[in-house]
């Protein structure tokens, strides 16, 4: 009886204590910063947004990219000058 | 005629003045802004805005004239823009005319389909935006244009060290609330089952296991969100303090301690629980105060928003733009329509028309002409202008404004400080109680566990929040509902004096009346023929029984023909003297008729101005000055609650008589120069009364500065700010009213929680200490007075929305 016990509560710990980890992920994030806008965030919740929060991630890692090239390239010239 | 709603905005209007659209026939606009801004959304495929937006109404666009290239300027990018380790740029932005949800989503949306943004996320609760974005790809100017294009509008703020203090203590202190509460709801679930086991049987092994959990769960409650209180409970005894965080980390410490000797071996039962729900729900309460500081401090930063950033000064001629400090007095500005002007100035050249609604709540535009005062803060709407400065930047109107409301919401009432002094003495008081409890206990019950247990409840049943809360927490709202109705009280412990006060003195002219005189009667015959020469002399002068005279005849006749006059001249403190045609005209009171030898016997108690030609009086005129809409109300209001009016005024008896019987005052003092006035104020004082001394701020600076409390009516101007303990923005009788209304109110509701908070702790302190309460129900019971004080002061406000 206590052997189930045991394993019941330290799976339970392990699963709380990992669901309070994606928490902490979360808030560490900003998700939660804005109460107002988390509360109506299930509002804003469909496929379409998904896409373009997709899309918007593209955008700047191409941004990103292409910030970093731009640098690269103005060292390089800076260097032969 | 039916009304429909604005296909965009949502607000409602009659059919007939709608805009419609030939080829959409279902669409209606109330204004081509709400047009524009539908077609733009349309054509950019975010129409689902509308699906968003639900039954939420919103303004329509905001037609913003300023020009957005100021954004691009050095001094504007030295100021407020950063770049980022990628090496974007990056602004913070307080957003204009958020009302939804949605338009936070469309805000964000067209800002991320525009090329060159990197990032830009708005902070739904304050309105507040970061915007990333690529210098090289979009100027700042653009993305302020394209905020501006779909109807809203942008101010740069710049983020203040309290604001990023104020963040980061949020973040921090939700961190710890959270894990708080999922520990907390963990332990009540193992708790279902620990309580059942007591009525249905629990094996030992099992019961030490739940502990073993329990203990588990209990562990980061106390040592990581219950850091705070160590800390706090640390300076506290550093600066000799016993304060509420001492209660509560020893109370919780102790129970964890007892708890953790039972699980390694002790007898008895442990008490995890209790060290999580003390912990969690103390927790909780501070999380709302810290919510409530961070709300200030974004009020604030709006408020800072407004501020104009620079100023186009022209020097010798030549036009350029410097920062607000390097403006000095003399200077000459220049401010474009849909500019603020960024210090108090005298208008110079043309005349101007400026939006004073920020400072008045006025909505009309307001007539400038050369000469007048320009108020900081203020928008031309008008032509372009130029004003020379009379302050600089740090004295000016809207400087004044944001500093008075730094300090406000700084400032404690005197009745906080005596139960911030009492909390003190509280605490000790119930730590020597809990000692002595568990003394006696263990003395006569010879069990420590009992003894212990009992001893931690009187600590933790007994913990002051709800002393401590009881007084900032109603001031808080009051403050802002005050601030509402466009009053500012300058530091809390106004609202106390306030609320005290039993007898108000009332200065006669600017206050109790207009100062603008109006025709009371004519006297005499007005003759047509006549007219236009006395409305041609009445337009010599701007003396304001001349502007009086003028104003009464384009009143009452249309068409007046206008006559040029010869020799306009002013005779100091008499009238004006003209000549026409020969004929010799002659405008003012009796000492004018005096003087130029023309005998009029004629008495009244009003002002009078006598119009005559060549030595004849042709008529004569009775003006009075028109009493302040609401005057009677506030002084029928006045009398309901019991606090005495009196007026007190430099003009004669007579006048003054006439004014008091007019607006049904008893009392009243006449002919009082400022310094006798000044010392009828200390009078009073000396008899025990609490005096509220409301006057025009500049002759009755003496009187005011002796008040308990004083509100100067003037129009926002330097003297008002300076002189008042509470401003008036709007200028309004009713604003009085209201500022009675607001501090008896929540003066009433400090003191019910104050009574709230010591009931609670006399009756739960004796029951806790016979050893009736377990630490958990005290704990609970200790939150729920604190619960009881921040519910009670929510009712507050509930009177203005009756």
């Amino acid at each position: 009886m206590n052997s189930v016990l045991i394993l019941e509560l330290t799976v339970g710990i392990i699963v709380s204590f990992t669901l309070l980890g994606i928490f902490i992920w979360a808030a560490r994030g900003g998700q939660f910063d804005d109460s107002k806008k988390m509360m109506d965030g299930l509002l804003f919740d469909s496929e379409e947004e998904l896409q373009s929060a997709y899309e918007k991630e593209q955008k700047v890692k191409m941004m990103k990219e292409k910030k970093i090239d731009n640098k690269k390239s103005e060292n390089k010239k800076e260097n032969k000058s | 005629m039916p009304t429909v709603q604005c296909t965009h905005c949502q607000l409602e209007f009659d059919e007939n003045v709608m805009i419609t659209e030939e080829e959409n026939p279902n669409v209606y606009f109330c204004c081509n802004g709400c047009q524009g801004v539908y077609h733009l959304l349309k054509d950019d495929g975010l129409d689902s805005f509308y699906e968003k937006i639900g039954n939420n109404k919103i303004a329509p666009p905001m037609q913003v004239e300023s020009d957005s290239s100021n954004f691009d300027m050095e001094s504007f990018k030295q100021r407020y823009i950063k770049t980022t380790t990628e090496g974007f740029s990056s602004v913070d932005l307080v957003i204009e005319g958020i009302h939804c949800a949605a338009c936070i989503w469309l805000n964000e949306k067209v800002l991320a389909n525009t090329d060159g943004i990197v990032d830009a996320s708005i902070n739904f609760t304050n309105n507040k935006a970061k915007i990333i974005w690529d210098e090289e790809a979009i100027p700042l100017s653009k993305v302020i244009d394209t905020i501006r294009s779909i109807g809203y509008n942008a101010y740069p703020y710049d983020r203040s060290v309290e604001d990023v203090k104020a963040t980061k203590n949020k973040k921090d202190y939700f961190m710890r609330m959270a894990i708080a509460i999922f520990a907390s709801m963990n332990i009540m679930m193992i708790d279902v089952a620990k309580y059942a086991g007591f009525f249905t049987g629990m094996k030992d092994e099992t019961l030490h296991l739940v502990h073993i959990a329990e203990f588990i769960f209990s562990t980061p409650v106390l040592f990581y969100s219950g850091w705070i209180f160590f800390k706090g409970a640390y300076f506290g005894l550093k600066n000799k303090i016993v304060n509420m965080d001492l209660l509560v980390s020893a109370g919780a410490t102790l129970t964890y301690i007892y708890s953790l000797f039972v699980l390694l071996g002790g007898r008895g039962h442990s008490y995890f629980d209790s060290v999580a729900m003390i912990i969690t729900f103390v927790l909780v309460g501070k999380y709302l105060e810290v919510i409530g500081k961070k709300n200030a401090v974004d009020t604030m930063d709006k408020i800072r928003s407004q501020v104009p950033h620079e100023a186009t000064l022209v020097k010798d001629g030549v036009k350029s733009v410097v920062t607000l400090d390097a403006i000095e007095v003399g200077d000459i500005i220049e401010v474009k329509r849909g500019e603020k002007a960024t210090v108090d100035g005298l208008l110079i050249g043309s005349d101007g028309t400026f939006d004073e609604s920020s400072l008045t709540g006025e909505s009309l535009p307001v007539e400038k002409k050369a000469g007048s005062l320009i108020y900081s803060g203020t928008i031309n709407s008008g032509k372009v202008i130029r004003y020379s400065a009379t302050k600089n930047y740090a004295n000016s109107t809207l400087s004044n404004i944001v500093t008075l409301l730094e300090d406000a919401l700084a400032s404690k009432p005197e009745i906080e400080d005596t139960t911030n002094e009492l909390s003190k003495y509280f605490s000790i008081t119930i730590l020597i109680l809990s000692i002595i409890t568990f003394a006696g206990w263990y003395w006569y019950g010879g069990d420590f566990e009992e003894a212990l247990i009992v001893a931690i409840s009187v600590i933790v049943i007994a913990c002051p929040c709800a002393l401590a809360l009881a007084t900032p927490i109603a001031s808080l709202i009051g403050i802002s509902w005050a601030a509402e109705k466009g009053l500012l009280f300058k530091e809390a412990k106004f609202i106390e004096t306030f609320s005290k006060a039993n007898i108000v003195v009332l200065d006669k002219t600017g206050t109790i009346t207009e100062g603008k005189l109006e025709v009371k009667n004519v006297i005499g015959e007005m003759n047509t023929e006549y007219l236009p020469l006395l409305y041609a002399l009445s337009d010599g002068s701007t003396h304001p029984v001349s502007l009086a005279i003028k104003n009464y005849l384009e009143d009452n006749f249309n068409d007046i023909e206008y006559l040029e006059l010869k020799d306009i001249e002013q005779i100091e403190g008499k009238g004006v003297q003209a000549f026409y045609n020969n004929q010799k005209l002659l405008g003012g009171n009796g000492r004018l008729l005096q003087e130029m030898g023309i005998s009029f016997a004629f008495e009244s108690e009003y002002t009078l101005y006598h119009f005559a030609i060549d030595s004849r009086v042709i008529c004569s005129f009775e003006l009075d000055d028109k009493l302040k809409d609401g005057i009677r109300e506030l002084i029928t209001y006045l009398n309901k609650i019991e606090v005495e009016v009196i007026m007190a005024t430099g003009d004669n008896e007579k006048v003054a008589s006439r004014v008091a019987q007019s607006i049904g005052l008893k009392k009243y003092e006449s002919e009082l120069t400022p310094v006798e006035k000044a010392d009828y104020i200390k009078k009073l004082q000396i008899n025990g009364k609490k005096v509220v001394m409301i006057g025009d701020g500049i002759n009755d600076a003496l009187a005011l500065s002796y008040a308990d409390v004083a509100i100067a009516m003037g129009n926002g101007a330097d003297v008002a700010l300076a002189v008042s303990d509470v401003v008036i923005l709007n200028n309004s009788l009713q604003a009085i009213k209201d500022s009675f209304v607001i501090s008896k109110r929540t003066f009433k509701f400090i003191k019910q929680n104050l009574a709230l908070s010591l009931i609670y702790n006399v009756i739960t302190i004796p029951i806790a200490m016979a050893g009736y309460v377990i630490p958990l129900v005290a704990a609970l019971s200790m939150s729920l007075s604190s619960l009881l004080v921040v519910g009670n002061s929510m009712r507050i406000k509930i009177k203005d929305k009756k």
